[in-house]
């Protein structure tokens, strides 16, 4: 296992997770016993490994952010049931560094986001994810407050951007 | 102030009812909450739906109830608190219907749950109501007070479809008319059930098995098989499967080929979203074009196997675009006099 001295972790990275989202404020509770890692499907069929990736955060190395590993997490929270502490809520950590890898232009880029046009279309036009749903539509005014709550939220810009697509591939023809 | 779990308390019902927990239910308005996919499993909805009916127990849908957004949240296209925004408009349309909400998707109960847990952040809670108070500028709330609430101390209760239906084990088992004939089952709990209510301050909470479904297994005249992948994902993962599919058919793979090598008969789940990774044809073959292995073992959800038990007709409890040879096989056993 590698050692670390003082010099090598940094507050700043950590800091600036908590004031996003509090409850980060408890990896540091982390005693790197690693059985989050061998428990955890995505690090049988990948480099993921959130012991390592919690490690990066308290030395405040942002590179973790550029790491494509924070991207294969099954979210499936195996780690915070093995996890001998109490509180450690890895799959809202993941979900919080994916975002500020979002943020700062380090995330999937378009062309990956495109797997999910579909669904957030879908969820924006008639409130469920597949094409139609079981049993009643939902109606237009129920839809009107979904799209309302999704206001400025990433699900907005990968539909518009959709349908900004989709309308030059029509001019194009 | 604090928003506490809205998890029906099962312990308590057990107590008061230990012999008759239907009783709890016969007052009580029960409402389905519809996971989007059951759109390609109907048995799924069926299945529960016609046996809430013969128990003779009120139960209905809320036309109102959008998708649970619980797949948008976890792929960051939506904050924290537009996602507990969905979540309450959801559970105020169902609050004013229903004492009781039933979910047949692992997914979308643990999005529920999990919507309600955000709220204890005063700044996430702050948003969702500045959001809600959006809705309530726009739009009309004559209908019922408090629409765009935040709903602070709801009567309404969740329950998953498992914890449920093994509270009400006798009178399921008294409704059924085809016993499980012996057939080996191999059960999966999925990920968002098995790893959810973990109490760590009680051993016995933290470190005892989930056993609900192996249990029913045994009353319905079934034999649980354990197998080495039980506890492990099916490989959906969060998307995981549309990202990076290759990876992820790996997790699904060892998952299907682990029951076949038990020679289990069929794979149990109470999940349609683990239904689908786990019986999907096209996955299925890529399985076999990627890693050259071929699994043909069939699968179930629960309510599709109760409705088969019960002796429903076979296009109500199992859907036609995932019949395969070895479930006809299935269906045929059971059902055979």
């Amino acid at each position: 296992m590698d050692e670390y001295s003082d010099s090598d972790w940094n507050w700043d990275f950590y800091e600036e997770l908590v004031d996003d989202v509090d409850e980060n404020k408890n990896i540091i509770q982390c005693i790197s016993c690693g059985k989050c890692v061998g428990d955890c499907p995505a690090s049988k069929v990948s480099n993921f490994n959130i012991r390592k990736i919690i490690s990066k955060v308290l030395r405040g190395d942002k590179s973790v952010l550029k790491d494509s590993d924070i991207w294969y997490c099954y979210l499936c929270e195996r780690c915070t049931r093995v996890c001998p502490k109490d509180n450690i809520n890895i799959p809202l950590l993941i979900i919080n560094l994916r975002n500020e890898s979002f943020k700062k232009g380090y995330g999937p880029q378009y062309n990956d986001l495109r797997k999910y046009v579909e669904m957030s279309e879908r969820f924006l036009t008639s409130g469920v994810v597949v094409e139609e749903p079981l049993g009643e539509k939902l109606s237009q005014e129920r839809i009107d407050e979904l799209n309302a709550i999704c206001n400025f939220a990433r699900i907005k810009y990968v539909f518009k951007a959709s349908r900004s697509n989709k309308n030059k591939s029509k001019k194009k023809k | 102030m604090e928003f506490s779990t809205l998890a029906l308390n099962l312990d308590e019902i057990e107590k008061k009812f230990p012999d008759n927990a239907i009783e709890f239910f016969k007052d009580k308005k029960l409402c389905l909450f519809k996971a989007c996919l059951e759109k390609y499993f109907p048995g799924v909805r069926w299945g529960i739906q016609d046996l809430l009916e013969e128990l003779q127990l009120k139960v209905e849908t809320c036309i109102n109830q959008s998708c649970c957004s619980g797949t948008f949240f976890q792929r960051n296209l939506i904050t924290r608190a537009q996602f507990a925004a969905i979540n309450e408009r959801n559970l105020n349309e169902m609050n004013q219907l229903a004492d009781i909400v039933l979910f047949s998707c692992n997914g979308c109960y643990n999005s529920l749950l999990r919507g309600r847990e955000f709220l204890n952040n005063h700044e996430v809670r702050k948003k969702t109501q500045e959001i809600l108070n959006q809705l309530k500028e726009k739009n009309n709330t004559e209908n019922y007070p408090g629409k765009y609430e935040v709903l602070e101390n709801p009567n309404l209760r969740l329950v998953h479809d498992l914890d449920f239906l093994y509270l009400i084990r006798n009178e399921v088992l008294n409704s059924l008319k085809f016993d499980l004939k012996n057939l080996k089952v191999a059960v999966h709990y999925g990920c968002h059930y098995l790893n959810l209510s973990r109490d760590k301050r009680t051993a016995e909470n933290y470190l005892k098995d989930k056993t609900k479904l192996d249990e029913l297994i045994t009353l319905f005249g079934g034999n649980p098989v354990d197998y080495q992948e039980k506890e492990s994902c099916c490989g959906w993962g969060a998307s995981q499967l549309v990202i990076h599919p290759k990876e992820a058919l790996k997790v699904t793979l060892k998952k299907l080929k682990s029951a076949e090598k038990v020679n289990a008969d069929f794979i149990l789940m109470p999940c349609p979203t683990c239904l689908y990774t786990l019986s999907k044809p096209e996955y299925r073959e890529k399985m076999m074009k990627w890693y050259g292995e071929k699994l043909d073992i069939p699968t179930i959800h629960l309510n599709e196997l109760i409705a088969i038990l019960r002796g429903c007709e076979e296009d109500r409890c199992i859907t036609l675009r995932r019949k395969t040879p070895r479930l006809d096989e299935i269906f045929e056993i059971i059902t055979q006099q």
